[in-house]
């Protein structure tokens, strides 16, 4: 059996969209959802009625107490096709972890299939009202019973967990930390429609950052925001005739979780798991992590980027935050291995992803403008690797 | 009461509820294979039987502190910040794990391996959760 992806370089992004990143907003979910779809099939060169093919993951992640409605909170393809007058053959929704790279696997295998010609993508992230995670709950049930009156519930504790058995195995300080995240805000701020446009913060104020699960504060989290990403694929063949340079899908692979104590995986299996992901990933690809010059990391929670650094293979285990410390990271540098050039979730918002995404396709389709780097082959990632996470790679160079 | 999230017992883990109300810690382990797995699944994640008739059996209570973290603040409602939540390898088997707080609470010394062993926090009349707390070392 070959693990390599048969329909390597088969299907590309001819199109993108990336509404406004706002807290909240008066403009409901789906009108932004309509709006940017729109947006992303005419930056492809198309109309709604070539477009036959919607793949999407609707999944509201909240571990909060918050009821979910289509085109409200969140915005499926079925939602969304009709109402934007294309004639669909093909819906899908993906459903499960790794909501990103899941749905866009999902739409790559629908055109090199041909169950589509045109497939449009979307990601809608709300933000409900009250405290994003908050749950009133008085008794818990179910797999929540082991730990939630204990006071262990959602995901912060589990990662805060990860990541200071990471600084106790491995000496890493909250300085490394705050580079990393004075990076992601740098290039967050250098985006117009970043949540957090024009508003960098300094080794000072990440220090200052009052913990709420130590060692993390807020800081090393995305903030919940809404907005919306959409982006148009087709075949190589007919990529070529639409206006701009097509990003082709080289492969991909991903990790599923390990049965494990509610919610909780020790530091080991997420490496695990990211070491899996690696390993099949440069067999799908055909590439080597010395090919990869366009990196975008899922910073959902600053340690992730510790995490697939390492277990990727792009840093010796236990060594990325004197990686980052030295500088590594750094995207004004043009020799560094930039994972947050985009400014990830931590420099823009909680996008699920949608960041590194748009930062791989910008950078290597040249629509990068003051941040263009030299690009050739990129990677996002998304999640973190044990849960769901999964990688793609891409390459502007089909040959 | 505390204000806590109660447990709410069912079918299969009434047997560890009735145990913690005394202050006993049992866990399951799964009558195929005899291997511990918490929490109890459907399937044994240890030996896949899809029959695991899973019983609760009395443990040794000691265990290492593998991580930790303070919360400072919390998600859920009713606790008292900051408390810590310790990690736990339990001594019954290697790799079997179980967060719980760590009830010398915020200020006490941590570090990772660290000896504790179970204790329980009496949340309602009839409702034990277990937790741990640091051993002395002699």
């Amino acid at each position: 059996m070959s693990g390599q992806f048969r329909a390597r370089n088969q299907v590309a992004i001819v199109g993108y969209a990336q509404s406004q990143v706002v807290r909240r907003s008066d403009e409901l979910l789906g009108i932004t959802a309509i709006k940017t779809a729109l947006d992303a099939i005419k930056d492809a060169g198309l109309t709604p009625g070539q477009i036959d093919g919607f793949l999407s993951s609707s999944l509201l992640p909240t571990s909060g107490d918050h009821r979910s409605r289509d085109g409200y909170s969140v915005v499926s393809s079925d939602w969304l096709a009709p109402r934007l007058g294309a004639s669909p053959r093909y819906i899908a929704g993906f459903q499960g972890k790794g909501q990103i790279t899941g749905s866009f696997e999902a739409a790559t295998n629908a055109l090199a299939a041909g169950a589509a010609d045109y497939v449009l993508l979307h990601r809608a992230l709300y933000n409900p009202p009250g405290k994003y995670n908050n749950n009133p709950m008085t008794s818990a049930g179910g797999d929540a019973q082991w730990v939630a009156p204990q006071g262990f519930f959602g995901a912060l504790p589990a990662i805060s967990m990860a990541y200071n058995e990471y600084m106790q195995r491995y000496g890493a300080s909250r300085e490394a930390m705050a580079h990393l995240v004075v990076e992601a805000r740098k290039n967050g701020a250098r985006q117009p429609w970043s949540y957090w446009a024009g508003k960098p913060i300094t080794v000072a104020d990440y220090m200052a950052g009052e913990l709420i699960n130590d060692p993390m504060s807020k800081l090393d989290c995305d903030i919940p925001v809404q907005a919306v990403g959409a982006y148009v694929l087709t075949t190589a063949d007919r990529a070529k005739d639409l206006p701009n340079k097509p990003v082709y899908i080289s492969g991909y692979a991903n990790a599923y979780p390990e049965h494990s104590l509610s919610l909780h995986w020790t530091l080991d299996e997420m490496m695990r798991a990211g070491a899996d992901i690696g390993k099949r990933l440069w067999e799908s690809t055909g590439f080597s992590p010395a090919d990869i010059d366009a990196p975008q990391f899922y910073d959902g929670f600053s340690p992730f980027i510790y995490f697939w650094l390492e277990s990727l293979g792009f840093c010796p285990v236990g060594e990325a935050h004197r990686f980052v410390l030295d500088g590594g990271i750094n995207s004004d540098d043009p020799k560094s291995f930039a994972v947050l050039s985009g400014g990830g979730a931590i420099g823009n918002g909680r996008l699920h992803g949608l960041p590194q995404l748009l930062e791989c396709y910008l950078q290597l389709s040249g629509r990068a403008a003051e941040r263009q780097r030299k690009a050739s082959v990129g990677l996002m990632t998304y999640s973190a690797p044990h849960f769901g996470g999964g990688g793609v790679v891409f390459t502007n160079d089909p040959s | 009461m505390s204000g806590r999230p109660l447990p709410i017992p069912d079918e299969q883990s009434q047997p560890f509820w009735t145990a913690s109300a005394k202050h006993v810690l049992t866990l399951p382990r799964c009558s195929n294979c005899q291997k511990f797995s918490f929490p109890p699944d459907i399937v044994c994640p240890q030996c896949h039987t899809l029959e695991p008739a899973f019983e609760f059996q009395p443990v040794a209570s000691g265990g290492k502190v593998r991580t930790w973290t303070v919360i400072r603040q919390s998600f859920l409602s009713g606790f008292e910040t900051p408390f810590v939540l310790v990690d736990v390898e339990l001594d019954a088997q290697a790799g079997l794990r179980m967060i719980g707080q760590l009830l010398d609470g915020p200020s006490a010394p941590l570090k990772v391996g660290d000896r504790v062993e179970v204790a329980f926090e009496d949340l309602a009349p009839g409702t034990s959760v277990p937790g741990f707390k640091l051993v002395k070392s002699s």
